[in-house]
């Protein structure tokens, strides 16, 4: 049952600092405002602060300053009843892989005090959704990887969480199991209400689940938005840039252009967002030629999420999964 | 509480499953009952009759105490891979009580050491070991061996918690396996042992489970030849003493850890 206050908010999340050892700053004051039923995706590279974050919500860690609500609860004050109403799937598997796949999902159950009829039951259900129910009587060492993450969501979901963090839930999964594993997660939040929490480097991810997106970089949020709001910043196409010259200058000239919504400049690329990529690509080459900036490679292709994370952060986003949305011909590295 | 049980419950489950670890944990126990307490006992029993099934006597509570701490080793490396598999973290985000989690560990090693206790007893028992008149007795040395194996996994849980190497952790313990039973009561009594090693022996708690456990459970040989054994009283205080502070130990290692 979801029992809120009158403020409403699933996540709630104010000037969350976390500091290691007194030395290494994690997390640099973050705000977040999460409503319930929404599927909420923090994106950034590795390091940024997205783990600790979620470690932070999940009562693993306590922050050095600031507060973090969950379900109106504080994580700190109130640990013992947020642990009683979320579920959790951890980036490394956690599993106890001598078991096999229907025993996790009991121990789980039985250490939320779950009766031996509920856990029968859910633990029926469960497989069924992720679609394990050959698997549950094997040792969950004989799993492949993406059936061990199946295992895991059905472990988290044991206790019909409201809160549901997912810490890079497709990291190293194949695309077919990826696409499953995005529609278990769809249906969470449609069949059950669900309110989600995930963090993610894959922009895709985002792109393709998330109701909010919110870019996380060196431990502060550096933008947020639904997906497409954020995209639709860059302009209609992205160009994409690299070569020798004043880069500097070469960019400044570029925002001059009349077409040019937003230049970017990043340690190798320069990405400049059009209103339609292949009509302008032969001004934007000709304004390198009379800038004297001598063009390596150049491509176009539709803005993505990690074009945003470029755009705030001067980085690419490291993008490492495979097949991607058809509309994209990116050419260079 | 209902988590401990679980958890404990959950760890036998592997336990019994793997029969393997078991036996890897009774081999080295059971070599120095059947090899070298056979040995013995022949070389004694060709100077005096009767003094080898006496000697046997003498030294199996030694090694009942050797398998209890060859279990706590064991509850230690079984926390370190929990550790590091990240299994622990689905325990910390369960809404259980934080101390379910090390009991949990300390009641499943204390069973499995148990369970071994027995099996030496019996193994001793078969080669020549003379067990005491009251069963009473015999519970009430196996509750020592208990505590002692209490005390024991406090050390090496509290070292588990504090390295992220196996390595490192089995290091560290090995330096107390053999010392501990050579620097005790355990293969030659008290009486005979130089100053020096006299002292040595009474700063180790094992000496006090050893003589507490003999005069309990069996036929104390060492009483029987006319020797002092330690006062019976002093043996529990120390031992429960022992318990308690490697508990101690383990608990605070166990919330620093989990920071």
């Amino acid at each position: 049952m979801n029992e809120q206050k009158p403020t409403g908010q699933a996540i709630e999340v104010r000037g969350l600092v976390k500091r290691y050892n007194k030395e290494v700053l994690a997390l640099d004051g973050v705000d977040l405002s999460i409503p319930a039923n929404t599927i909420y995706a923090l994106l950034g590279p590795n390091g940024a602060g997205k783990t600790t974050s979620i470690s932070i919500l999940t009562t693993l860690l306590e922050p050095t300053s600031g507060t973090a609500k969950v379900l109106g609860l504080d994580v700190v004050k109130q640990a013992g009843e947020v642990r009683g109403r979320i579920g959790v799937t951890f980036q490394e598997m956690v599993l106890d892989d001598e078991l096999t796949g229907k025993q996790v999902l009991d121990y789980h159950g039985r250490l939320y005090g779950q009766s031996k009829a509920e856990r029968q039951a859910k633990i029926e259900e469960l497989l069924a959704l992720v679609e394990l129910e050959e698997a549950a009587g094997r040792q969950a060492k004989t799993y492949s990887g993406g059936m061990k993450r199946r295992l895991e969501l059905a472990r988290a979901l044991m206790t019909t969480p409201e809160v549901l963090f997912l810490d890079e839930p497709t990291l190293g999964l194949d695309p077919q199991t990826r696409v499953r594993i995005w529609d278990h997660i769809r249906a969470l939040k449609k069949d059950q209400g669900m309110t989600m929490l995930m963090t993610t480097h894959y922009m895709d991810e985002a792109e393709n689940l998330a109701d909010q997106v919110g870019i996380i970089d060196l431990g502060k949020l550096v933008a947020e938005g639904t997906p497409q709001a954020l995209i639709e910043q860059m302009g209609a196409d992205t160009i994409h840039v690299t070569g020798e010259g004043d880069r500097a200058g070469f960019a400044e000239r570029v925002k001059a252009l009349p077409f040019v919504q937003t230049v970017s400049v990043g340690r190798t690329v320069i990405q400049i967002g059009v209103d339609s990529g292949s009509r302008r690509l032969v001004e934007v080459i000709s304004e390198a030629a009379r800038n004297g900036f001598a063009v390596e490679d150049i491509s176009v292709s539709k803005p993505s999420l990690g074009d945003v994370f470029l755009k705030y952060t001067g980085r690419r986003l490291r993008d490492t999964d495979g097949p991607q949305a058809p509309n994209r011909m990116n050419l260079m590295v | 509480m209902v988590a401990t049980y679980t958890l404990w419950n959950k760890h036998m489950r592997k336990f019994l499953a793997n029969p393997e670890e078991m036996f890897g944990l009774l081999i080295q126990p059971i070599l120095w009952v059947v090899l070298f307490g056979v040995g013995m006992k022949s070389m004694l029993a060709a100077g005096t009759p009767g003094s080898g099934e006496n000697y046997v006597t003498f030294m199996l509570p030694g090694i009942v105490a050797l398998s209890a701490l060859g279990g706590a080793v064991g509850g230690g490396s079984v926390w370190l891979t929990e550790r590091l598999r990240g299994i622990v973290k689905e325990y910390l985000v369960a809404p259980i009580p934080r101390i379910s989690i090390l009991l949990g560990n300390a009641t499943s090693t204390l069973t499995k050491s148990l369970f071994q206790a027995i099996i030496i007893v019996i193994v001793g028992v078969l080669i020549g070991a003379k067990l005491g008149p009251n069963p009473l007795g015999w519970l009430g040395g196996l509750a020592l061996v208990a505590l002692f194996g209490l005390g024991f996994s406090g050390l090496s849980l509290s070292m588990a918690s504090q390295t992220d190497s196996p390595g490192a952790y089995h290091a560290m313990i090995m330096i107390f396996n053999l010392p501990m039973l050579f620097l005790s009561n355990a293969l030659y009594p008290l009486s005979t042992m130089p100053t020096w090693m006299k002292i040595g022996s009474l700063i180790n708690p094992t000496t006090y489970t050893i003589d507490g456990v003999r005069q309990m459970m069996f036929r104390d040989p060492v009483a029987l030849a006319g020797g002092d054994p330690l006062p019976l009283w002093l043996c529990w205080v120390v031992v429960l003493a022992f318990a308690v502070l490697g508990m101690w130990l383990a608990h605070s290692a166990f919330r620093k850890s989990i920071k």
